[in-house]
């Protein structure tokens, strides 16, 4: 692209050390490593809708629930209890949740149900706010994981970022294999599309449903533990994260944990893309008519690019999914 | 019939209730002088809120210490939530004129200042004898004291563009800056920085390269700030200005932190408490400037403010950050005091040219725009300190220290402002 395209696409990663060809897989490499955490918070979501038919609006809640249980524990214990008991005590929650409030919804529909998780969702935000307060935590990366594993186009990377796409690939390989060739994954999928027959072949569905929601959220409550001292662990940090889940799901198909993963890649690669690129949008809109001196509102639409609109760019997305091919990349209905 | 009735019924209730609310202040409003504090004290921002709230009342019951205003009458706050929503900013400026009330303070978000300001201006051309002044102690959009100034808005605080001009005049006494990247949040606020700082550097840092100017998306929407610390080292920056604040500010320190990217940061808001709380421990691999009027580390404080704010740390066991909190009070006593009354109008015209000794020198609001005249200074995030920063008996184990002091005449900035006089 440098010198060979049209002035009005710019590269601003000129000047950057390396060909343009090191500049695209530099932004790959990066956009896998955020896509991954994405798809560990997606992927609860998407094994709670695809058993249950539940579109939990909270998800992004029990997320947040993860880190701030995981500074709790951190704090007189360090990160690794912190990994393994923040995500057994969210999964513990998100269980009561399903057991004590969902289970009484559930007979009203699916509305009730969407509406439920909806209220939680407030409801636990302000109890975060009342136990720890309005301002930010300092839950912090472990030190021993703190540390500069290698170092690509003069950023270093820490052992931890590496940690975390370790995490991810490991969940994403565990999920699958247990929905896929275990016999808990056959029952799980069975009381989906099956409950009565699951029933009468002696089986507890609800129980099902308890840990299959319960284990959901826990998976969130992983992102939380290990995404939470990277993204900085706030209140506000469930409602700005909540809705980039839902593109995931809704892009990679309802359901489908490969349509997830390929959706958070999908995410997570053109989000950097679009910011290492950050290509001028003025030939589209000079086609639509803008003139490069134009004034007002429409002088926005002259300096725009995409590294500016890149956190846009999942919800452009999902309407266009949503248009083109409403059952996701990988789904097998309709939304 | 049965609705008719209903509405009947409703209509009552609610003239009652006025009648009863009216006659309650006006038995009590020549008591105190009341200033009735419209933020968001509930909500996901609701600690500054509160914060605002506590500040305001501790420097309140400082002036009525010392005997009130006009020979005994006492100061009150009001606090008025509005839940941070544009609706809620205006349902309280209406009860605030059910109260009675004449002063309206205010800071948080330059949105609702606006609404303040435009509210305010229509109820005093309707009501004359009744108006109301706002005492805004935070909201820096620059055009409110500019095109869009007024004589019923006094700022406390400096506006965006002599933030900017403070930092940028402690960056060009740093001959080591050589390359600047901008990056701020898309939309007013972070446009007016961008604006001033590009306006400022060609004046004040003419040999400085500005090698990078960029606008995000605001307000926590950017999760992953991996790009754009790739983007800024491959510019070869040295320094980077940002007026970003809240999770903006936060991720982009400790993305920065996490790559060892070699930079020192300006900023407006680092120093915040709710920014160096989400720091943690990434506060100590990064160099973090911020420009404000105070912090307690500093060499040569006047008296009064060191011992305000220790007075404060004292009894909430939180650092004293904003003095211009008790300067705004107390100017407003002393304005109160010099007109003899508390009308609002000759409160008003009291308050223009009047001058308070603050913390690194004399401040003055000045007539011709209403905005105040102040030295600033530009500080660093250390971990050698003489007093840590705390907030809630949290002690973060860091702290500012002084790097320079940009005196009054360097942060003075010319106005555009034709000020309509009652």
């Amino acid at each position: 692209m440098r010198g060979g395209g049209p002035e009005a696409f710019r590269v601003s990663a000129a000047g950057a050390p390396g060909s343009n060809l090191e500049v695209f897989v530099f932004s790959l490499f990066n956009g896998v490593l955020y896509g991954m955490l994405l798809f560990l918070l997606a992927s609860g979501l998407t094994l709670i809708f695809s058993m249950m038919g539940v579109l939990n609006f909270a998800h992004a809640s029990f997320f947040m629930l993860g880190a701030y249980f995981a500074y709790q524990i951190s704090e007189p214990l360090g990160f690794w209890p912190a990994l393994i008991f923040a995500p057994i005590l969210v999964g513990l929650l998100g269980a009561a949740v399903e057991r004590w409030a969902l289970r009484p919804v559930h007979r009203f529909g699916h509305v009730a149900e969407l509406l439920f998780t909806f209220g939680l969702a407030f409801l636990i935000e302000e109890v975060v706010q009342m136990v720890w307060g309005k301002v930010p935590v300092p839950y912090d990366v472990p030190g021993s994981l703190n540390v500069t594993a290698f170092a690509w186009q003069g950023l270093d990377y820490s052992a931890y970022r590496l940690f975390m796409l370790v995490i991810s690939v490991g969940i994403f390989v565990a999920l699958f294999f247990g929905l896929t060739r275990t016999r808990i994954g056959l029952i799980i999928r069975a009381s989906l599309t099956h409950p009565h027959m699951v029933a009468a072949l002696g089986h507890d569905v609800p129980r099902v449903f308890m840990w299959t929601f319960g284990v959901g959220c826990a998976l969130a409550g992983v992102a939380g533990v290990i995404g939470g001292n990277v993204l900085g662990t706030e209140p506000g940090m469930a409602i700005q994260l909540g809705p980039i889940v839902f593109v995931v799901i809704v892009v990679g198909g309802l359901g489908s944990l490969g349509g997830a993963l390929l959706a958070s890649l999908l995410i997570g690669i053109l989000d950097n893309l679009a910011i290492s690129y950050d290509f001028s949008l003025f030939p589209i809109f000079s086609f639509l008519g803008v003139e490069r001196d134009a004034e007002g509102i429409m002088a926005d639409l002259v300096s725009i690019t995409t590294g500016s609109i890149a956190p846009l760019v999942p919800y452009l997305l999902l309407v266009l999914m949503l248009i083109l091919r409403p059952r996701g990349l990988f789904g097998t209905r309709d939304v | 019939m049965r609705l008719k009735g209903i509405i009947a019924c409703l209509t009552g209730l609610v003239m009652g209730g006025f009648l009863a609310v009216s006659a309650n202040t006006s038995a009590s409003a020549e008591d105190t002088v009341k200033i009735g504090l419209i933020e968001p004290f509930s909500g996901p921002i609701a600690a500054v809120g509160t914060d605002a709230l506590q500040a305001m009342e501790t420097a309140a019951e400082q002036i009525n210490g010392k005997g009130g205003v006009l020979g005994g009458r006492m100061l009150e706050i009001v606090a008025l939530d509005n839940a941070m929503s544009a609706e809620k900013t205006t349902q309280q400026l209406k009860k605030a004129v059910d109260l009675g009330l004449s002063y309206i303070a205010q800071g948080i978000g330059s949105n609702h200042a606006l609404n303040i300001i435009q509210f305010i201006g229509k109820h005093n051309k309707r009501n004359p004898d009744k108006a109301m002044v706002f005492l805004n102690h935070s909201a820096v959009t620059t055009a409110f004291t500019n095109e869009l100034c007024s004589f019923w808005h006094f700022r406390f605080d400096a506006n965006v563009d002599m933030k900017v001009a403070g930092l940028v005049t402690q960056m060009g006494r740093d001959a080591s800056i050589k390359k600047v990247y901008m990056l701020n949040q898309n939309y007013a606020y972070g446009k007016s920085f961008q604006a001033a700082a590009n306006m400022l550097m060609k004046e004040r840092t003419p040999s400085v390269e500005i090698v990078g100017d960029e606008l995000i998306v605001p307000f926590g929407k950017v999760q992953d700030f991996t790009p754009f610390i790739a983007k800024i080292k491959a510019s070869g920056a040295d320094t980077v200005l940002t007026g970003n604040w809240g999770p903006d500010l936060v991720r982009l320190i400790k993305f920065s932190a996490g790559a060892n990217l070699p930079v020192q940061f300006y900023t407006i808001y680092g120093g915040l408490t709710s920014s160096v709380a989400g720091y943690g421990a990434d506060a100590h691999k990064v160099t973090l400037k911020q420009v404000n009027e105070y912090h307690e580390n500093h060499d040569g404080l006047a008296a009064d403010a060191l011992a305000f704010g220790n007075l404060y740390l004292d009894k909430y066991k939180d650092t004293w950050y904003s003095d211009r909190y008790r300067w705004l009070v107390s100017m407003l006593a002393a304005a109160i005091d010099k007109a003899g009354t508390d009308d609002p109008i000759a409160v008003g015209k009291a308050l223009e040219g009047l001058t308070f000794p603050g913390p690194l020198g004399e401040v003055e609001m000045r007539a011709s725009d209403h905005q105040i005249q102040m030295p600033l200074m530009v500080s660093s995030l250390t971990r050698e300190y003489k007093m840590p920063i705390m907030y809630k008996g949290n002690d973060f184990k860091i702290a500012f220290v002084t790097d320079g002091v940009i005196s009054r005449e360097d942060t003075t900035l010319p106005t555009t402002c034709n000020m309509q006089r009652p």
